[in-house]
């Protein structure tokens, strides 16, 4: 297992809002990492109780899932974790999720561009795709649709699947595996191509803890909002439960979450997804991948499992926190995250903040964006994640975005324009928004979420209604998130 | 190693069946990807429409194409018109519809327009016209009338709002709405709806501008609409050109003749329906305002089998409208056609 220890590269770009009078994004904000004392860019924080150990030894499994969330993989060899690929988009989580500390979302600077010069890609076999800059958003891409034999789009063949960037072909530790990338280039003249940036995962603990019942109630009070909102949830297909994690709400528990991730972004078998992973064309065709490019790690599947023959260690907790699998670490780690905390007075002062607040509430932004949900069902993890209130600013429902943020892409019941509530704390030093990382500025963020078919169209009406100060006013509460 | 077989060997073999590789690679052998991929054609690529939605979740959809609908209104020049409702509202000159709304929700709520002044303009003086309406069969609210739905949101308002008006009834172009006020003191901006009942609809009109001289200009402009005879805030139940409307009448010992849907794939969300029995107790329309394509299929053709008890008003058969829940969504609030019971 290793760790990188990276300085803190990503740009804290504070902007200083000038004697202007329109109002602008404040930019990141500066100050203490998630608004906690003592985290750092490699050292987020856990829950309150997870940091007093409470129950002993959980302390252990979270640091233990931190480094797991660290880890570098291989192909195969070596003395890092082994199993990435054969189509992978990076080798590490902490990689994409590391804004503004580890577990966070894309950072400033985009290692998915750098590949090939850090050596994870051969430069002879795979080109960084276009839309992968230095400068970022760290990015997943999908095709929405499958593709006829003459290059166009099949708008009857639904598609939707990740299109991994990268494949392990001319990599010393992958054999004789020959892989070509996804034809990114074509899909992008077809208008065929969407992107993902990563969700970031702070109190993530929380959020798989709200009953069901707390987030009808939530919806119903909702309901006679006046506002052309009502939205509905994405559920379970198996046992019909509200699913909350992804940018369409499509998983249902941090355990899912991890094994797909690990699977699909990392190309990591795993107890949850036991099969390498195809493109999609390759499943749906059925010529799934070459016999030259399987087990290439040389351990059989999956590739991570249960350590049923613990380290050992003098520490019972070190040997507990062992056992588990790299997915199970991870969903351990995201569950123990602690949430970012609000600053009350930056940026803009304490005055501009709380009239932000308000404004927030008054305008209708809230009703989706509930600023916090009560409470969170008793825990036999840690006390931390129960009956706690969740400040998330997410009603986790699905709604309808319109055609301005469609993206053609269906995830259990939500579809193409359907996308979860996206949580908002934290937002305060996050760097890119919106599921594709289209904008760094919060303004044009707040606007794009009117189009036809929206449900926010009246709400971002309003908004434009407000003076510019008090536009500013809710940008920098914004950023206090 | 043999390539992997498709686990979907009913979309490869039909609807896939056109669909190449175009972005694959080949598996074994020479690197053929650049042979693989089609050098570009002389005729550009086609490309996926912008600002389209094509794949869609649970939507709206009919059992015919000639039937009205609630979301099938019109913003054509200054007016907005609906067949369904047997209205038309006249717009301010130089106001627009900027943006289309969703489509209908899942507890039938629709957006039927969005008027407002085009962002070029900028004067002083700015609002909205949200055209809205509430299906009485699904509201969520416990409401039956437009009268108790304003007067629900009357008192769940949250606390940043202030009432500036209580719910009352008005007089607007001769028929019975019912008009509440509020009023956010920390945006400054005021909201007035009025409500009237139509086909066992709440349709709401509800005005948001800072500047409440907007606000009575444009409610005063309300008078020059026009509505069908049975609008107002407690009647509306259809009659006349339309149908009927009778919340549950598919329940009990109307219905003489039922056959459940039985859903093969999505069992989750909940499939509101507005059913159209023409005067013989058949099934002559049905209107699925929240379904996935699969479903309103499978609903149809149970619905086709069904027979209701003809319903009658002064000794003749009439049409009946009414709301079928199909569906579950382990929401406790819904209640599915397969536990014995339609409806809310």
């Amino acid at each position: 297992m290793v760790r990188i220890q990276r300085p803190a590269a990503f740009a804290v770009g504070i902007m200083m809002i000038s004697a202007v009078s329109a109002q602008t994004d404040p930019g990141v904000r500066g100050g203490a990492i998630n608004g906690q004392t003592g985290a750092t860019a490699t050292n987020p924080l856990p829950l309150a109780s997870v940091t007093a150990n409470t129950p002993t030894g959980v302390l252990e499994f979270f640091d233990d899932g931190l480094d797991r969330f660290q880890e570098i993989d291989n192909v195969s060899g070596g003395t890092a974790g082994t199993g990435l690929g054969p189509r992978f988009n990076f080798n590490q989580c902490s990689g994409c999720h590391s804004q503004p500390t580890i577990g966070g979302s894309s950072p400033a600077s985009n290692l998915e561009a750098g590949v090939i010069s850090a050596g994870i890609v051969s430069g002879s076999t795979n080109t960084i795709p276009s839309f992968i800059t230095a400068n970022g958003p760290t990015r997943e891409a999908r095709f929405p649709f499958f593709f006829n034999a003459n290059g166009t789009a099949n708008t009857s063949a639904p598609n939707g699947g990740v299109e991994d960037l990268y494949t392990v072909s001319g990599r010393a530790d992958a054999g004789s595996c020959s892989l070509q990338q996804p034809s990114f280039a074509l899909a992008q003249l077809a208008n065929n191509l969407i992107f993902r940036i990563p969700t970031p995962v702070f109190g993530a603990g929380l959020v798989a803890n709200i009953d069901d019942s707390t987030l009808l109630s939530n919806q119903a009070a909702q309901a006679g909002n006046g506002l052309g909102i009502s939205g509905n949830f994405n559920r379970n297909g198996n046992d019909g439960t509200i699913a909350r994690f992804g940018w369409k709400a499509q998983n249902k528990s941090l355990d899912l979450f991890s094994g797909e991730a690990y699977n699909v972004e990392m190309g990591i078998t795993n107890e949850t997804f036991t099969q390498e992973r195809p493109l999609p064309g390759e499943e749906v065709l059925g010529t799934g991948l070459p016999a030259n490019c399987l087990n290439l790690a040389n351990k059989g599947y999956p590739e991570d499992i249960t350590n049923f023959a613990a380290k050992s260690s003098p520490d019972q907790f070190t040997v507990n926190a062992s056992i588990p699998s790299d997915v199970i670490g991870f969903s351990m780690f995201m569950k123990l995250l602690a949430p970012p905390i609000a600053s009350t007075t930056t940026p803009g002062g304490a005055t501009s903040i709380s009239h932000g607040s308000a404004l927030f509430t008054s305008i209708g932004c809230s009703v989706c964006h509930t600023p916090t949900i009560r409470s969170t069902q008793a825990s036999n993890v840690t006390p931390s994640l129960g009956n706690t209130p969740v400040s998330a600013f997410s009603d986790f429902e699905i709604h309808h975005m319109g055609t301005g943020l469609n993206d053609n892409v269906s995830q259990g019941n939500a579809g193409g324009d359907q996308f979860r509530t996206a949580p908002l704390w934290g937002v305060g030093q996050r760097i890119f928004f919106l599921h594709d990382g289209r904008t760094s500025n919060l303004l044009t963020a707040i606007r794009a979420h009117a189009s036809s078919g929206s449900e926010a169209s009246q709400v971002v009406a309003n908004f434009n209604s407000l003076s510019a100060a008090s536009q500013q006013d809710v940008l920098n509460f914004l950023r206090s998130l | 190693m043999q390539a992997r077989h498709s686990r979907h060997p009913m979309i490869g073999g039909s609807l896939l069946g056109p669909i190449v590789g175009l972005l694959l690679v080949c598996p074994t052998g020479p690197v053929e990807g650049a042979a693989q991929i089609p050098a570009p054609s002389p005729n550009p690529p086609g490309k996926v429409p912008a600002g389209v939605i094509l794949v869609k979740g649970a939507w709206s959809s009919a059992s015919d194409s000639v039937t009205p609908l609630p979301e099938g209104g019109t913003v054509a020049g200054r007016e907005y018109s609906s067949a369904y409702f047997h209205l038309s509202y006249p717009i301010s000159a130089g106001w627009i519809q900027q943006y289309e709304g969703p489509p209908p929700s899942d507890t039938g709520y629709y957006v039927l327009a969005q008027i407002q002044p085009p962002d070029t303009q900028r004067s002083a003086s700015r609002g909205t016209v949200l055209i809205a309406a509430q299906d009485m069969f699904f509201a969520s609210a416990a409401a039956k009338s437009a009268l108790e739905l304003v007067n629900y949101t009357g008192s769940h308002l949250r606390a940043d709002y202030v009432v500036e008006r209580r719910p009352s009834e008005v007089k607007i172009a001769g028929h019975s709405f019912v008009r509440l006020d509020y009023v956010s003191p920390v945006a400054k901006l005021h909201w007035a709806t009025l409500a009237t009942q139509i086909r066992c609809h709440t349709v709401q009109f509800t005005f948001t501008s800072a500047d409440t001289g907007l606000i009575e200009h444009l409610v005063a402009g309300m008078n020059d609409m026009k509505l069908p005879p049975e609008a107002g805030v407690s009647s509306g139940a259809g009659g006349d050109d339309a149908p009927l409307c009778i919340k549950d009448y598919a329940s009990g010992g109307n219905v003489l003749t039922r056959v459940d849907p039985i859903f093969a794939d999505r069992h989750y969300n909940p499939i509101p329906a507005r059913v159209v029995i023409d005067r013989n107790g058949k099934v002559k329309h049905i209107h699925f305002i929240s379904s996935f394509p699969e479903q309103a299929k499978t609903v149809t053709e149970a619905l086709q089998q069904w027979r209701f008890r003809p319903y009658m008003v002064n000794g003749r058969a009439v049409e009946v409208e009414t709301g079928i829940l199909f569906g579950t969504a382990s929401d406790k609030t819904l209640m599915s056609l397969s536990g014995g019971h339609a409806g809310r």
